[in-house]
C-alpha cells in the first residue's frame, strides 16, 4: 500500500505545491490551466493513457494517483476542493453539503446538510444515509482508507464485528432533512479534509459490499464510467445529472474521455506527440523528455508537488541509533546528485514538510538548511570524520530500496554515498509491490533506505504522522525510522486538535518541521515535480489545469 | 607404414569421412582424443570462435587493470556530480536532466556512463567477469551433479532410478526461465540457508546455485540413458565378473566412456548458463545491484534506448559474442569427438 498510497498523496501535494510555487514567484506557475484567459471549448472526445490500470475503479478502495485522478471526476463527497490551480485549489469547499461542516466546540462533532435535489448518474436520488453506507463500504472492505475513519465513534467496533449492515453509532443521518452528524472519539483537525477524500464520496445505499472495479457504482461527478475493461481501458462520459449549482466544481468540458492502459511510457509519449493520444498521466520517460522540452514546450509543463523524498534511518538499529551518525549522513548526503537521477524532476531541499503545505519552511530548502545548502555539494569530509569519531566506520550497512525507476538507482547512489562516508554499504532492492510493507515490518529491522510521501490532503499532519512516535506499529509501520522524539510527538498531538490552520498554527507546525530536520531524525533530499503533456489538438493554454489535490484535472480538458 | 594422406579422401565428407578416417587411424593406433583434436584443428570456424571466447575471457579477466590504470574508478563508484575534461572541454558525467555522458573514446568513460555516473567500460568488463564466472561455475555444478545422478540412476536402476528420474521430470516440467526467476526472487530476498551454510541474497553463489540446479535434467537424463546402455556392455560384464564393485565400475569403466559427451555438454552448458544469467539479471532475479552483469546492464540501458542506445547495445553485443562463440566451438567439439552424437540443450 505504501508506495501507491504515496502516489495518491501526490495529487494533493501537487495542488499545494502549485500554491507555494506561485507564492514564491517560481517559474512553474504554468501556461496551462484556467489562467490562459481564453474561452474553454466544450464537447468532443479525447483519448488519454495511464501506464497501469488504476488499483480500483471503486471510490471506497482506490488509493493511488492513477485511481484518484479519474475518480475525482466521477465521485463527489460532502466536502471537496475548488477546481482551481495553486493555493486556490487547496481551498476546502462544500460539495454535496450545503456548507462546510459545523464543528462543535469540543471538536468532536461535525454537522452538515445535504443539498436538495441531487441525483446519481443513474438517476437515483441522493440520500443522507448514503454517506453512512459509503463509509461502511470503506471499513467493511478493509480499504486502504480505513484508518482515516476509525476516529468515528463506533467505527473500530464496526470493523471488528465484520457485519456489513451493522450501524456505526458515530454517524447519524436523516434522509428527510438531509442532515448528517458525525461524532468523533477525539478531535481531529484534519477531518474536514478526510471528508473530501474519494473514500468518503457518496454512492447509492444499495451499492454492494464488494470491489466494483468492473462495474463501478454511480456517483455525483462530472462524468460517469460507462465502460470498464481492467488492464485495457475505461470510458468516462458526461453525467447528465451532475448538479449545475456547484460553483466551485463546474461541469467538465469534453463529452467523452477514453482512458487506455498503455504499459510502454515511450509509446505513450510518441503517441501524444503524434496526436494518437491526447494526454499521458505519467511524465514522459527520461530519454524522450529532452525532445519534449525542446520541441513541444508549448504543451508541456512541470509542476512541483507537495511531496518529500527522504532517507529513513532506523533509530532503533545501529549505527543510526546514534544521533551523531544521523547528523553525519545529513552532512554527507549529496542531494543535487540524487536529484539528477530524477531527470530534473526533483528539487533539492531538506525541509520535511513540502512546498505548499502549511508549515513549509522554504529557508530549509535553500541556504538555511542546518546541513549545508541542499543545492550544493555535501561536506563529505565532515561526514567521514563524524562517522569515524562515532566509531562506526567500516560498519556494514544495508540500504533498502525498491525496483521502481528511478528508486533503484537512488538506492544504489545512496549506498555509494554511505560507502564514501566510511560505511561498507550495500543496496538491497525489493519489488515495488512489497517494499513498503517489508520495511514497515518490525521484524525486518531495516537500517536505512528510500522513502517518500505525497500528500493525501493539504494538512501538515498528513506528513508529520510519518515521524510521530504514536504511529509506530509492528506491521505496516509508516514511521520507518521509528522516530520517537517526545517533543515532536507531543507537538503533533496538540496541533492536530486545532480545528483551523491559522498563521499561528502553521508557524507551530513549521517549528516542529525545523526541529525534526535539525535533530537529524530523517534525511530529506527534495520535492518531486510532475508533468502535464498533451497533444497538439488539446487547448493547453486554457484547458490543462493542474489541481493541487487531484493533479491533472480531467474536467478542465478541452479541445482547440 | 606411412599414413595415407587425407587429401585422398576428398570423395567423402563430414561424418562419413571421419568414420573412414577413424577406421584408418585405428589401424595406426591413434587414440580417440588425439583423433578428436586432429578433427577439431581442421574445423577452422570452431577454432576461430574458440579463440574469440578465449579473447573475451582474457579481456574480462583484465578488468582490474583497465579500472585501476586507465579508467581510475571501480565498477560500483557513482560519479553523479563529477565533471571530466574531454578534448579540453569540461563535461558533466551526468547532466542535470539525468542524461549520462556518451562515449568519450578516452580512458575515463571510454564507453560513456550509466545513469548513476558509473563507467560503462569498467562495468562491462567486470560484468563479463561475473557473467562468465557464474556461467562456468554453474555449468561445472550442473555437470558434476548430472554425472552423479545419471550414474546412480542408470547403473543401479530400480528404486534409485525411479526416484531420481521423478525428480528430474519435476524439474524438467518447469520452463527454465520461470523456475530460475522464481528461485532467484525468493533467494535474493532471504538468501539461502542449508544447515550451517548461509549465503546472503546478494552473493554470486545464489545465481550460480539457481542456474546450476535448473539445468540438471537437461544433462542428467541423457547421461542416465548412456549409462543404461553402457552397463550392459561386455567390458562392464567382464569387470563385474572380475569382482569389481559398482563404484569402481562406474568410475573406471562407465565414466571414461562418457567423457566426450560430458565435455560437449559442458561447453554448451556454459553458453546456456551465461544466457540464463543474463535473463535472470535482466528480470531482477540474478546478480543483485550494484554488482554488474551483462544482463543487469542491458536492463539498465533499456530505459534509455532512445538517447543512449549504447547502454543496452554494448553489453548485448558482448553477450551475443560470448554465447555464439561457445555454441560454435561446442558444436565443433561435438563433431570432433562424436560426429554421430545429437547433443542439444533444448528448453
Amino acid at each position: 500500500m505504501g508506495k501507491m498510497r504515496r502516489r495518491a498523496l501526490v495529487l494533493l501535494v501537487a495542488a499545494l505545491s502549485m500554491l507555494v510555487i506561485a507564492a514564491c514567484g517560481d517559474d512553474d506557475d504554468g501556461g496551462g490551466g484556467d489562467g490562459g484567459g481564453g474561452e474553454a471549448k466544450t464537447g468532443g472526445s479525447i483519448t488519454i493513457s495511464e501506464t497501469s490500470q488504476p488499483d480500483y475503479l471503486d471510490p471506497a478502495l482506490s488509493y493511488t494517483v492513477n485511481g484518484w485522478e479519474p475518480l475525482s471526476t466521477v465521485y463527489t463527497g460532502l466536502t471537496g476542493y475548488k477546481r482551481a490551480e495553486g493555493q486556490e485549489g487547496a481551498q476546502l469547499v462544500p460539495s454535496l453539503a450545503t456548507a462546510l461542516p459545523k464543528v462543535s466546540e469540543d471538536g468532536k462533532t461535525y454537522e452538515m446538510t445535504l443539498r436538495k435535489g441531487l441525483k446519481y448518474s443513474d438517476g437515483t436520488p441522493v440520500k443522507a444515509s448514503d454517506f453512512e453506507h459509503a463509509i461502511k463500504r470503506v471499513l467493511n472492505l478493509e480499504s486502504g482508507g480505513t484508518a482515516f475513519f476509525l476516529g468515528i465513534e463506533g467505527a473500530p467496533d464496526y470493523v471488528e464485528a465484520g457485519k456489513a449492515e451493522a450501524d456505526i453509532p458515530g454517524i447519524e443521518t436523516d434522509d428527510a432533512s438531509g442532515k448528517i452528524t458525525i461524532t468523533l472519539t477525539e478531535p481531529d483537525g484534519s477531518f474536514s479534509n478526510v471528508l473530501a477524500m474519494p473514500f468518503a464520496s457518496l454512492v447509492p445505499g444499495d451499492t454492494p459490499f464488494r470491489n466494483l472495479t468492473e462495474s463501478p457504482p454511480p456517483g455525483v461527478g462530472q462524468y460517469k464510467i460507462t465502460e470498464s475493461v481492467p488492464n485495457r481501458q475505461f470510458v468516462l462520459e458526461k453525467n447528465a445529472n451532475f448538479p449545475t449549482n456547484l460553483t466551485d466544481d463546474p461541469p467538465g468540458n469534453v463529452d467523452k474521455i477514453t482512458v487506455k492502459i498503455v504499459k510502454n511510457a515511450q509509446r505513450q509519449a510518441q503517441d501524444v506527440i503524434s496526436g494518437e493520444l491526447d494526454y499521458m498521466q505519467d511524465p514522459p520517460p527520461a530519454d524522450i523528455k529532452p525532445e519534449v522540452k525542446a520541441k513541444y514546450s508549448d504543451r508541456y509543463e512541470e509542476i512541483t508537488t507537495a511531496s518529500t523524498y527522504y532517507m529513513f534511518m532506523n533509530t532503533r538499529v545501529a549505527p543510526f541509533n546514534k544521533k551523531e551518525v544521523r547528523e553525519a549522513v545529513n552532512w554527507g548526503l549529496d542531494k543535487p546528485a540524487l536529484a539528477r537521477l530524477f531527470a530534473g524532476e526533483v528539487t533539492p531541499g531538506c525541509s520535511f514538510l513540502p512546498p505548499g503545505m502549511p508549515g513549509y519552511d522554504k529557508a530549509l530548502d535553500v541556504e538555511d538548511c542546518p546541513w549545508g545548502n541542499p543545492n550544493e555539494p555535501p561536506d563529505l569530509e565532515k561526514a567521514r570524520q563524524m562517522i569515524k569519531d562515532a566509531g562506526v566506520d567500516g560498519m556494514d550497512v544495508t540500504v533498502w530500496g525498491n525496483n521502481d525507476d528511478p528508486t533503484d538507482k537512488v538506492t544504489e547512489a545512496y549506498a555509494d554515498q554511505l560507502t564514501k562516508m566510511g560505511f561498507n554499504a550495500k543496496p538491497k532492492i525489493l519489488d515495488g509491490g512489497v517494499y513498503f510493507q517489508t520495511i514497515g515490518n518490525a521484524k525486518t529491522a531495516p537500517q536505512t533506505g528510500f522513502a517518500n510521501w505525497f500528500q493525501d490532503f493539504p494538512h501538515p499532519k498528513n506528513f508529520m504522522f510519518l515521524v510521530d512516535g504514536k504511529s509506530i506499529q509492528p506491521t505496516n509501520n509508516q514511521n520507518f525510522g521509528n522516530v520517537d522524539d517526545p517533543e515532536i510527538t507531543k507537538g503533533i498531538a496538540e496541533l492536530n486538535l486545532q480545528p483551523e490552520i491559522t498563521d499561528e498554527v502553521a508557524a507551530q507546525w513549521q517549528d516542529l518541521n525545523r526541529k525534526l530536520v535539525e535533530r537529524a531524525w530523517v534525511a530529506p533530499y527534495g520535492h518531486r515535480k510532475l508533468a502535464t503533456f498533451v497533444s497538439e489538438r488539446m487547448d493547453f493554454d486554457n484547458c490543462t489545469r493542474f489541481h493541487p489535490v487531484w493533479n491533472n484535472d480531467y474536467t478542465s480538458f478541452c479541445l482547440k | 607404414m606411412a599414413t595415407e594422406p587425407l587429401t585422398d579422401q576428398t570423395t567423402l565428407q563430414g561424418p562419413a569421412a571421419w568414420e573412414a578416417e577413424a577406421a584408418r587411424e585405428k589401424v595406426h593406433g591413434i587414440g580417440p582424443w588425439r583423433l578428436g583434436a586432429r578433427r577439431l584443428r581442421r574445423n577452422k570456424v570452431a577454432l576461430l570462435f574458440g579463440a574469440l571466447f578465449v579473447l573475451l575471457v582474457a579481456v574480462c579477466v583484465a578488468a582490474p587493470l583497465w579500472a585501476n590504470n586507465v579508467a581510475h574508478t571501480t565498477p560500483t563508484e557513482n560519479h553523479l556530480s563529477d565533471t571530466i575534461q574531454v578534448n579540453g572541454e569540461t563535461k558533466n558525467v551526468v547532466g542535470l536532466d539525468g542524461v549520462p555522458i556518451g562515449p568519450t573514446w578516452h580512458g575515463e568513460f571510454f564507453l560513456g556512463a550509466d545513469p548513476n555516473g558509473r563507467d560503462i567500460m569498467v562495468r562491462l568488463l567486470y560484468g563479463g567477469r561475473n557473467s562468465l564466472l557464474i556461467g562456468v561455475t554453474a555449468a561445472l555444478m550442473t555437470t558434476i551433479l548430472s554425472i552423479v545422478f545419471g550414474l546412480i540412476a542408470g547403473y543401479f536402476r530400480g528404486g534409485s532410478d525411479a526416484v531420481i528420474r521423478s525428480l528430474l521430470d519435476i524439474l524438467w516440467s518447469f520452463p527454465v526461465v520461470i523456475l530460475g526467476v522464481a528461485l532467484g526472487v525468493a533467494l535474493a530476498l532471504g538468501g539461502l540457508k542449508i544447515g550451517p551454510i548461509s549465503i546472503s541474497g546478494d552473493s554470486l553463489l545464489i545465481p550460480i546455485f539457481i542456474i546450476g540446479v535448473v539445468y540438471i535434467p537437461y544433462m542428467a537424463r541423457p547421461v542416465r540413458g548412456q549409462v543404461l546402455a553402457l552397463r550392459e556392455k561386455e567390458f562392464v560384464e567382464a569387470a563385474r565378473a572380475q569382482g569389481a564393485g559398482p563404484l569402481r565400475i562406474m568410475f573406471t569403466e562407465v565414466l571414461p566412456n562418457l567423457a566426450s559427451t560430458i565435455l560437449v555438454f559442458f561447453t554448451l552448458l556454459i553458453a546456456n548458463a551465461v544466457l540464463l544469467e543474463a535473463a535472470l539479471s535482466f528480470l531482477g532475479a540474478g546478480i543483485q545491484p550494484p554488482n554488474p552483469s551483462w544482463g543487469t546492464m542491458i536492463d539498465d540501458g533499456v530505459d534509455r534506448i532512445a538517447t543512449a542506445p549504447h547502454l543496452a547495445i554494448v553489453p548485448g553485443v558482448m553477450l551475443v559474442l560470448t554465447v555464439l562463440s561457445l555454441n560454435v566451438f561446442g558444436d565443433g567439439v561435438r563433431d570432433a569427438l562424436d560426429p554421430r552424437a545429437k547433443i542439444r540443450i533444448e528448453h
